[in-house]
């Protein structure tokens, strides 16, 4: 995770790479070449053109090379990270997540986790700003529990002012199952039709 | 949190029997109401027995109802679940309404709850995918040649001018023209 959070700061810092990431997609592999020197200098403004046209060429080599590992399906396991109940979570087909607090699914529903803000697999990884095109990456999780924590105790004490609470209290938890993680579409063509069309976000 | 949690049992988040995985097995398997005819405090059990235990054993086939009258003794719910646990509740002189969510409790937990303190919200077999993070992952190779402690490199990357350099700039500018 570090790492990938120093290449988005590496990227964000070439105020020209930035410009060319929003004109391509929202997301990008960072392992160019490119992203991998730690100095940065700046190009003279007569080869900056050559070099962005360079630069989109090798974006455009990351994304075929990433689009053909998918359609052969040979990307191996995948992680994402998932927004989810106020909270971030990195998943990977199999894992088990807990949301505290108080949440409407019950056992047994299947849910499709869509505020995933990163998916990676051992060759690649995709960074949304701040989320992933919808529809790009399909979560998919089943409820197994719901039940409550242990209990809590409240203790509260004034010295010297006759006040004294001991409250007791358990908060319901979720326990969510990860079933599967898949890309669904092409990496550089974001989709005409969402896989959901009640998307807010 | 007062510290007296610290010494309860703690335990890392599991699904019994890799639940979840193929399909969702409901865990709970047995639901034993012991109540009493004549005392009060049996009241609440007697309504929700008279009211919602036909929809509760309908709704839920793969569980077992039990009805047991047991004379001149308070109000009991006991779960019985698939890996052996067994959770016991006290409902006396409780509302029906209190039965109804606690038994809903019992179908929708994996066991017994109350005694384990979680010490993680996940649990994964596969914790890393691609390696674990060195300092070393995604440098340029020219570092392997370069000697430590160097000017070059022990810089941040990004110092912004500072008030006196621009000043400094700005003078020799001037002084240039």
């Amino acid at each position: 995770m570090a790492f990938l959070a120093r290449n988005l700061v590496a990227l964000t810092r070439q105020a020209r790479l930035l410009d060319n990431l929003t004109h391509s997609m929202r997301c990008l592999s960072v392992t160019p070449q490119f992203c991998q020197q730690p100095k940065l200098e700046l190009p003279t403004t007569a080869d900056l053109q050559e070099v962005s046209k360079e630069e989109q060429k090798e974006c455009q080599k990351i994304f075929d090379k990433v689009n053909q590992q998918l359609a052969k399906k040979e990307e191996g396991r995948l992680f994402a990270v998932v927004h989810l109940c106020g909270k971030q979570f990195k998943i990977t087909p199999g894992d088990i997540i807990l949301v505290e607090g108080y949440w409407p699914p019950t056992i047994g529903d299947e849910i499709r986790l869509e505020k995933v803000m990163l998916a990676g697999a051992k060759d690649f990884t995709l960074i949304g700003a701040p989320l992933l095109e919808p529809g790009l990456v399909d979560v998919k999780a089943t409820i197994i529990e719901k039940t409550l924590t242990h209990t809590k105790t409240h203790f509260k004490k004034k010295r010297r002012k006759q006040y004294l609470r001991i409250n007791f209290q358990r908060s319901p938890n979720t326990m969510i199952r990860i079933n599967s993680i898949e890309v669904k579409q092409q990496v550089d063509k974001p989709s005409p039709s969402p896989i959901n069309e009640n998307r807010i976000f | 949190m007062s510290n007296s949690h610290l010494f309860l049992k703690s335990c890392f988040p599991r699904a019994p029997l890799n639940n979840g995985i193929g399909r969702y097995v409901c865990q709970l398997q047995r639901v034993t109401l012991k109540f009493c005819k004549n005392n009060g405090s049996s009241k609440g059990m007697r309504e929700f027995i008279e009211n919602n235990l036909v929809d509760f054993a309908k709704e839920n086939p793969g569980v077992v109802v039990y009805v047991k009258p047991r004379r001149h003794r308070t109000p009991v719910l006991v779960g019985e679940y698939l890996n052996g646990g067994r959770e016991w509740l006290n409902c006396r002189n409780s509302t029906k309404e209190d039965i109804l969510k606690w038994i809903e409790l019992l179908k929708t937990q994996n066991g017994p709850s109350s005694t384990m303190r979680l010490r993680k919200m996940w649990h994964t077999d596969v914790p890393s995918i691609q390696g674990a993070w060195t300092p070393f992952m995604l440098r340029s190779p020219e570092m392997n040649l370069v000697t430590f402690p160097s000017e070059e490199y022990s810089t941040p990357l990004d110092i912004e001018q500072s008030a006196t350099e621009k000043l400094l700039e700005l003078y020799k500018e001037e002084k240039q023209t």
